[in-house]
């Protein structure tokens, strides 16, 4: 069975790359304004870790060639009627998030606690009793919130010295123990390396956190609100 | 998990910064498509990332399907 592994949505174009992954041949189907590349695949849709970043690797090439939207890894389609139906379906969202987002690229912020929250630092101890681990719970929840409202901070610091407008910037503030803060830039493709630059100096100036600055990838964290279930 | 991040150099937390875009983000193709990676390799990728990667996908192929 043939199935598509899609990869990115572009303005309808001729040429382009031939291969997909695996070097296996690479579709663009249209349908109106757009066009949807797709891998063609025989066989059993099982993806690697190699699969996932030839995908990347894939949709850098079609977005330096002009607009795209890429698609979540792991994205299948039946066959080039299916794609051109879903096409069809979504192509005034599709256009409308092609021309917003043009040849924008994503520089990706993250931030590191120095070590797992811990009501410790507080002065208490781990004891056996019933209510020493309620106390235990509620100083763990409050470092959390300390967590949580620095992290803010280190966000709004961040919008702010890299003076990037509030429909560029996507961030999730503790998203995990170990993560403080991750945050998505938005920049002009000719900007995003002179953006990274500066992220890279303003993150290096925080202090009682890691910074790792990457970069500049397609647009992936800026094509949420076209996920199912939103209006545009 | 706390001292594996912390212990990671950079262009390892990138990788997996990345990882985590490609499996939690870009464009949702809705009505005839579904999501699925199906090699146990990949829910190893992601940065928290791994555990958020691993249950959206469930999530979303329950969903799509």
């Amino acid at each position: 069975m043939t199935r598509l592994l899609a990869h990115a949505i572009t303005r309808r174009v001729t040429g382009g790359p031939e291969r997909g992954l695996r070097g296996r041949p690479l579709e663009q189907i249209s349908a109106g304004e757009l066009g949807l590349w797709a891998t063609l695949w025989d066989g059993e849709p099982v993806l690697s870790r190699d699969d996932a970043f030839a995908h990347h690797d894939l949709v850098g090439v079609l977005c330096d060639a002009g607009p795209c939207l890429p698609v979540r890894f792991g994205t299948w389609l039946r066959d080039e009627d299916a794609a051109r139906r879903s096409l069809e379906a979504e192509q005034a969202r599709f256009v409308a998030a092609v021309d917003r987002l043009g040849d924008g690229r994503e520089v990706a912020i993250t931030l590191l606690w120095p070590d797992a929250p811990s009501p410790e630092g507080r002065g208490h101890a781990v004891t056996a009793s019933g209510r020493a681990y309620l106390e235990r719970v509620r100083a763990t929840q409050a470092v959390t919130d300390e967590r949580r409202t620095a992290a803010e901070a280190l966000a709004a610091r961040l919008r702010r010295e890299l003076a990037v407008d509030q429909a560029d910037v996507r961030h999730e503030s503790c998203p995990s123990a170990e993560v403080a803060l991750s945050m998505s830039l938005l920049a002009p493709r000719d900007e995003a390396d002179a953006l990274k630059a500066r992220a890279t100096a303003s993150v290096g100036a925080i202090e009682g956190v890691r910074g790792v600055v990457s970069g500049p990838w397609p647009p992936y964290s800026f094509t949420e609100e076209l996920g199912a279930g939103h209006g545009g | 998990m706390t001292a594996r991040l912390a212990a990671l150099p950079d262009e390892e937390l990138s990788v997996l910064d990345l990882a985590d875009r490609l499996l939690n983000r870009g464009v949702v193709i809705t009505g005839e498509a579904t999501i699925s990676v199906g090699g146990v390799d990949l829910i190893y990728l992601g940065l928290n990332l791994i555990l958020t990667a691993t249950e959206s996908i469930a999530q979303k192929e329950a969903r799509l399907r």
